[in-house]
């Protein structure tokens, strides 16, 4: 079908794309493979109501080795993907927790998979 | 006849809009990077280099005549002394080089004229090969025209870096800000 787009409209149709483009540019806060792993385990556990420690976190044995962990645990903490709370009363537990960022992460994926179940691709 | 009329008046005004916003920007960058200046002519950092990708990506032939414009306007003064050639064709450098590049990716089949397709890193190239083409054609006019006191090999440098970073920097600021309007947009949802 062809379409007669007008300078106005095209401009505006290239600018959107251009956004979409923008927005994804990498700004060194994405996660990779492994930390997003770890993010899931932590965020399901606390989802769960039973909040991981970071004691817990580092011993995901099938995850990575305790000191790859550690470090993982605090890029997502840099990446404020993650952030710490301590019981009242034992100041040595430290749960990890997710952030509003975090929050925001899954609800966009969540809805990412409600619109690809409304419109999949035939 | 009136689509005609109506398509002439959109792209002038597109153009026209595309200069007023050029010269904006050039002032802007005069303001805030004068620090950054290697010499008269060439910043470390120039933001018009980000905004020259963004109206030639999104506007194409209407924003490059327009930043052609803007840069006619801006060296007015030259047209009334002996440097006419100097300011036309800088004008013309500064302008239709992205233009012409992006025609000829167009061409290859390396860009779609509509921007489908496009993604993160090849927006980063274009913006580095824009920044690039347009230091060499600005290099080679000043080269043609004799222009006193300039060495092509070191001048392109600055000249390069100063497109590419305030290219960066302008593509990263919209970034910014479009992540900080989706993030409130989302918040009061």
């Amino acid at each position: 079908m062809e379409k007669t787009q007008t300078p106005f409209a095209s401009a505006y149709l290239r600018f959107l794309q251009l956004t979409r483009v923008i927005q994804a540019l990498p700004d060194g806060q994405g996660m990779d493979a492994n930390e997003s792993a770890l993010l899931q385990s932590v965020v399901l556990r606390w989802y769960e109501d039973q909040p991981m420690t970071v004691r817990e976190a580092i011993g995901l044995a099938d995850l990575g080795s305790p000191a790859t962990l550690h470090k993982r645990i605090t890029r997502l903490r840099e990446k404020d993907m993650l952030s710490t709370l301590n019981q009242e009363g034992d100041r040595r537990a430290k749960f990890l927790i997710p952030t509003q960022r975090t929050l925001d992460y899954f609800q966009h994926l969540g809805r990412s998979m409600q619109q690809a179940q409304l419109n999949p691709i035939t | 006849m009136i689509h005609g009329a109506k398509h002439a008046f959109e792209s002038t005004a597109l153009t026209l809009i595309s200069a007023v916003l050029f010269v904006g920007f050039f002032h802007l960058n005069d303001w805030i990077f004068s620090i950054f200046d290697y010499s008269e002519d060439i910043s470390w950092v120039f933001l018009p280099a980000g905004f020259r990708v963004i109206l030639v990506l999104t506007i194409g032939l209407p924003g490059a005549l327009g930043m052609v414009l803007g840069i006619w306007f801006m060296d007015r003064d030259l047209f009334t002394q002996s440097d006419a050639a100097l300011a036309f064709l800088n004008g013309l450098a500064g302008g239709l080089t992205p233009w012409l590049v992006m025609e000829f990716m167009i061409h290859r089949r390396w860009l779609d004229p509509k921007l489908q397709d496009l993604n993160a890193a090849q927006l980063l190239k274009m913006t580095l090969i824009f920044a690039a083409t347009s230091a060499l054609v600005h290099q080679l006019v000043w080269l043609l025209l004799d222009r006193p006191h300039m060495n092509i090999w070191v001048d392109i440098w600055p000249m390069f870096v100063g497109n590419a970073s305030g290219g960066l920097l302008m593509l990263y600021g919209f970034k910014f800000v479009l992540d900080r309007t989706r993030n409130k947009a989302q918040l009061d949802r």
